[in-house]
């Protein structure tokens, strides 16, 4: 008997994804890095490092720790500005034939306006991610992302100067995940991305000193994943936009995790480190996973959690 | 000499065995890899999820055709890491993302290079004397230790054999000159012959303090020095700027990839 491809393909607001795997941010760098090992078209997007509108030199170096089943990072979102990947980044996304998304931020609501309004020019860009929950930099976005108010504000503000979809991504170090992401719905948002990385610290008991320049810095990585998968189960309760999930996945099956919680798509961070193909080897599982198990679309698995009734 | 683009390959263990306190491990792997001498690979073999992290490693040597090639490390216990490696044998799956980062420069001219490996720094200024003896160049090879155990075995040294081109150094004197590898620099250039290339050429990899002196000492005599550096690393290949050193740009500075633009940098251009 023949099987019959299932079909990856899923929907975050108006944008049609070929399927729900993506890169996230911060770990894929621009995309091209990644042409060497596999052709990037064959993700759902790429989303791209942290642009800011001027580049950025970021932290100091001890940047990187190793934690049990995970890292933290304190990068200071360096990175080369949005002029220049406008200029010579995109047209080479572009020419690989990848969908890309750009993650932004800003030190102030007007720099994420202004990063945002030159974006717009790019008409093959897929979508804006709003880092709303970097903990690395002061002015990262946390400020914004960790109240209601204040993401209301920030998002409504990006809201105005972009035609694109807008996807606002969501820090877990908030105490009701649930009204964060309603406060960017009702601000406009068209998905919300959750999470970025949960606040830690390590210190070395001998030397007395933090492992981090920054003393403290994002962790991620599998260890996180058991939280993510509830707070973006939480987001998927809370809203009716899309919900992108994101933490700790390593392989096909952490994906489907998210998916099966509600999920309309996930991305894939540190997991890329260890395993430059991580990504399209999560695509290729997910497919496979599908055919064994006579499932023919994701619409019919997505979301399909099985609650006990009460 | 050209950089290569990386590749994610899974490889099989021929051969992981110690000799006094450093590994060789021997990796059959899909295809030829083609590199500089100074590249690395990021490496991982243990099975689960910790640590999580691929370890930064030299490429010590490459050979092979396809079907029959493999890629050669030499490392030092240290940590988990490097201590889960040492635990892994013969048939044992492990995954390679190489070659990687900017190797050692080898510009055209009459004149000597001086090879220093400081520690287990000898693993990749050893391919650099491989590729300069096959191109019958003039080179020395300074090996500085703690002590004398620490040293690699002398059959490791590539021409090695040929009299008065190795100098071993020990912090305490049990081989060779007795203190640094720097100070055993110094010490060579005082006695320089004045028949011999008219210009010397430093490619040095070991602990940061090392690289530091010679630095402090061979710039001001106007001896070109590279210098492959380290740090902790996440992917190896750019894309987490998680590894980053101060280099200066003309009057200013900035954080550029040990991993990328690196390890090895013009030492001119390290703010040391
Ligand atoms: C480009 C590059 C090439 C390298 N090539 C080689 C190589 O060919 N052979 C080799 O043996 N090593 C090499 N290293 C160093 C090697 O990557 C580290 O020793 C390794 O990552 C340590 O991992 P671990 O899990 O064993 O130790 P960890 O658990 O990460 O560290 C344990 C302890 O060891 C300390 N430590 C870490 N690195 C070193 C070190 N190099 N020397 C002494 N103490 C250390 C740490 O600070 C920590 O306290 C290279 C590093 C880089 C950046
Ligand atoms: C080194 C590093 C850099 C990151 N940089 C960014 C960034 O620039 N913008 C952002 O929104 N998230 C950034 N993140 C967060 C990731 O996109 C992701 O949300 C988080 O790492 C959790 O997913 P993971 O466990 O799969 O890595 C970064 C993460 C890491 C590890
Ligand atoms: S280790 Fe990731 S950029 Fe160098």
């Amino acid at each position: 008997m023949q099987s019959v491809t299932p079909d990856l393909t899923t929907r975050v607001g108006n944008v049609l994804l070929k399927n729900p795997v993506m890169s996230a941010s911060g770990t894929f760098g621009y995309g091209l890095e990644f042409m060497p090992f596999y052709d990037i078209s064959r993700l759902g997007a790429v989303i791209v490092k942290g642009l800011s509108l001027l580049p950025t030199p970021g932290n100091p170096p001890g940047r990187i720790v190793e934690t049990p089943a995970g890292m933290l990072n304190a990068i200071g979102l360096q990175n080369i500005g949005v002029e220049r990947f406008v200029n010579d980044v995109a047209p080479r996304l572009e020419d690989a034939g990848a969908v890309y998304v750009a993650n932004i931020y800003g030190r102030t609501i007007e720099e994420y306006e202004a990063v945002a309004r030159r974006l717009s020019d790019l008409p093959a860009l897929a979508a804006i991610e709003v880092n709303a929950s970097c903990p690395n930099v002061k002015e990262g976005g946390i400020a914004f992302g960790s109240s209601p108010e204040g993401l209301s504000g920030l998002t409504r503000r990006v809201r105005a100067v972009t035609g694109k979809p807008l996807w606002v991504k969501l820090s877990p170090n908030v105490s009701d995940i649930g009204a964060i992401a309603r406060a960017a719905e009702e601000a406009g948002a068209d998905a919300v991305t959750l999470i970025n990385t949960i606040v830690g610290m390590a210190v070395d008991p001998r030397t007395r000193r933090p492992m981090l320049s920054n003393v403290t810095g994002g962790l991620s990585g599998p260890a996180v994943k058991p939280v993510a998968l509830r707070m973006v189960w939480e987001a998927c309760k809370a809203v009716k936009i899309p919900v992108i999930g994101i933490g700790g996945i390593q392989s096909p099956g952490d994906a489907l995790e998210f998916l099966l919680v509600g999920a309309a798509a996930v991305q894939v961070g540190t997991a890329n480190f260890r395993n430059p193909n991580a990504c399209v080897e999560i695509v290729d599982g997910i497919r496979d996973f599908f055919v064994r198990e006579k499932i023919f679309r994701l619409d019919d698995y997505r979301g399909k959690l099985l609650l006990r009734e009460k | 000499m050209p950089h290569g683009n990386p590749r994610f390959v899974h490889g099989k263990i021929l051969h992981n065995t110690g000799s006094g306190i450093f590994y060789r491990m021997e990796v059959a792997v899909p295809e030829r890899i083609d590199f500089v001498p100074g590249q690395f690979a990021m490496v991982s073999g243990w099975p689960g999820n910790d640590p999580l992290l691929p370890r930064p490693l030299a490429i010590f040597r490459s050979g092979g055709v396809r079907g029959k090639a493999a890629v050669e490390f030499v490392y030092k216990v240290v940590g988990r890491g490097t201590a889960l490696l040492s635990g892994l044998h013969a048939g044992d799956p492990i995954a390679l993302t190489l070659p990687l980062g900017h190797g050692f420069e080898f510009p055209a001219g009459d004149r000597s290079w001086w090879l220093v490996g400081g520690g287990v720094g000898f693993s990749s200024v050893f391919p650099a004397a491989a590729a300069l003896e096959e191109e019958r160049a003039d080179f020395e090879i300074f090996l500085g230790a703690r002590t004398r155990d620490q040293l690699p075995p002398g059959e490791w040294i590539p021409g090695g054999a040929v009299a008065g081109r190795v100098h071993l150094c020990t912090d305490d004197g049990t081989a060779g000159f007795f203190g640094t590898v720097a100070a055993a620099l110094r010490d060579r250039i005082d006695r320089r012959k004045s028949s011999g290339p008219s210009r010397v050429a430093i490619l040095a990899c070991g602990p940061h303090e090392m690289l530091k002196a010679i630095a402090e000492f061979a710039l001001p005599l106007d001896i070109r020095v590279q210098v492959s550096l380290e740090s902790s690393m996440a992917c190896g290949f750019g894309v987490c700027w998680g590894c980053v050193t101060a280099i200066r740009d003309g009057e200013k500075s900035g954080y550029r990839r040990i991993c990328k633009e690196g390890p090895v940098f013009d030492a001119r251009e390290v703010v040391w």
